[in-house]
């Protein structure tokens, strides 16, 4: 009898702190994805950054762990792209919907594989249940120049009818490979 | 006499002033739930009006907004970070993903089935004193040290793709196989049976004619690991069972051969409700 007075308190306490977490997660994703600085000015507020913690006495570890952390974080992506050979030059993405356990975000991006230059345009539905994350890509399109290559067109059409992202990657990727070499060879006999 | 009635009386006392505590308590506790309420609103009242500040700015400066001069040199430096890793977690869809580490690299291959994300399997790779992968996450059925063998020390990026082959076809095998229990357990007679490696399957299934019920059993042999469609597909029937039957039984045999497994199930059923 009692617990039934606590109860509408600790269901509304309950709900609420659900609301501000939503909100939070919601304003600083907005804030995320709305900002944008060009590379000069991270270097000069790498630099600035620096300037302002030269003073602090030696015990502060914070200050010099942002900039590792970045450089650390950019030399992950450089070896990535050099390595598979997929360079990303713009990525932007949008948080479409956030619920409990559920996020939609629509991603834009665009890149080399090699020298075949694409863009891309997907959604993607992330689902986290009790062990592990789930993820889904959902209305992807693909903007591709396949010129006179008809396997390019084909998997272009193929990979946006079936939603094969992870596919389409690694066909281009070997498609890209065999391409360069092509190039290369007739480049060689010129 | 008296002192049973004294007794009686601080006996009564006791048990009033305990209820007293306790009331007090209930009351402490109420209180201190409404103020964390009231407390809660405030602090979601003023994340609303701050969202709405931030929706009215972004629509005024039409989109993205590049003041570096209101921004602090660290919160420029935290904006940069988040983004790096956002686009490390594109890669996570491209299939081939990693981290540098003092060593070498660690590797993370990650599967999929069309546009469904499957588990992602992990390598450590050492580059020094030569390539060797020091840990893994890569089951036991999957061939990785006949790949490594013939691929590992010359062309690291081949060894990659080449077991990003394997995985994904054995994950496309076993995505299949699920589907189809989960989604076509009411045709399926019995349990269905695979290896680990999922490319030996077995199954009973049903298949309903004319209000009749027939059973079917199916073997399908995945004769490529690369590859997530059978080479080899037996479907039977019961031994003296009509000629349409036998017919019937080919026709799923092609279509097993040519379709995912599921998918296979799912035209059966659309079929059958063209029937009917």
């Amino acid at each position: 009898m009692e617990n039934n007075i606590y109860q509408v308190y600790e269901d509304e306490i309950r709900l609420l702190e659900e609301e501000i977490k939503l909100l939070t997660e919601e304003y600083e994703d907005i804030q995320q994805e709305s900002t944008f600085f060009s590379d000069e000015e991270i270097l000069m507020s790498i630099k600035l950054f620096q300037r302002e913690f030269q003073g602090e006495s030696k015990g502060h570890e914070y200050p010099v762990d942002l900039k590792a952390q970045l450089e650390s974080l950019e030399r992950d992506l450089s070896f990535l792209m050099k390595f598979t050979g997929i360079q990303f030059t713009s990525h932007s993405k949008k948080t479409l919907e956030k619920s409990g356990n559920r996020t939609v975000q629509k991603h834009r991006l665009s890149g080399n594989c090699r020298s075949l230059p694409f863009q891309l345009e997907f959604q993607l539905l992330e689902m986290q249940n009790k062990e592990n994350m789930s993820a889904l890509i959902t209305d992807l399109s693909v903007i591709m120049e396949s010129g006179e290559y008809s396997d390019l067109s084909k998997l272009v059409s193929s990979t946006e009818e079936h939603g094969n992202l992870l596919l389409f990657f690694r066909s281009l990727s070997s498609y890209a490979e065999w391409y360069e070499h092509r190039r290369c060879t007739f480049l060689h006999f010129k | 006499g008296v002192l049973a009635h004294l007794e009686m009386l601080e006996a009564q006392a006791h048990e009033l002033a305990l209820k007293q505590e306790e009331t007090e308590q209930q009351e402490e506790k109420l209180a201190r739930l409404k103020a964390r309420v009231q407390e809660l609103r405030v602090q979601r009242d003023e994340l609303r009006a701050k969202r709405e500040l931030q929706q009215k700015q972004l629509l005024e400066k039409g989109g993205v907004v590049t003041d570096l001069a209101q921004h602090s040199a660290q919160s420029v430096l935290e904006w940069k970070i988040k983004s790096i890793k956002a686009m490390l977690q594109v890669f996570y869809l491209t299939g081939i993903s990693g981290k540098l580490t003092k060593r070498g690299v660690c590797f993370c291959i990650s599967t999929a089935y069309e546009g469904t994300y499957l588990d992602c399997y992990h390598l450590d790779v050492l580059t020094k004193p030569e390539v060797q992968i020091q840990r893994h996450s890569v089951p036991i059925f999957i061939p990785l040290e006949q790949i490594a063998n013939k691929y590992l020390q010359t062309d690291i990026g081949r060894f990659l793709s080449v077991l990003s082959d394997h995985l994904n076809a054995y994950a496309g095998r076993r995505y299949q196989a699920d589907q189809l229990e989960e989604h076509f357990s009411d045709l399926i007679e019995g349990t269905l049976q695979r290896n680990s490696l999922c490319n030996l399957l077995v199954f009973n299934y049903n298949v309903s004619r004319d209000s009749k019920t027939f059973p079917f059993s199916a073997k399908l042999l995945y004769g490529d690991l690369c590859c997530s469609l059978p080479t080899e597909v037996i479907v039977s029937c019961t031994p003296n069972a009509p000629a349409s039957l036998a017919e019937i039984a080919a026709a799923h045999s092609d279509v097993f051969r040519r379709m995912a497994l599921h998918k296979a199930f799912h035209s059966f059923s659309n079929a059958k409700e063209t029937q009917d």
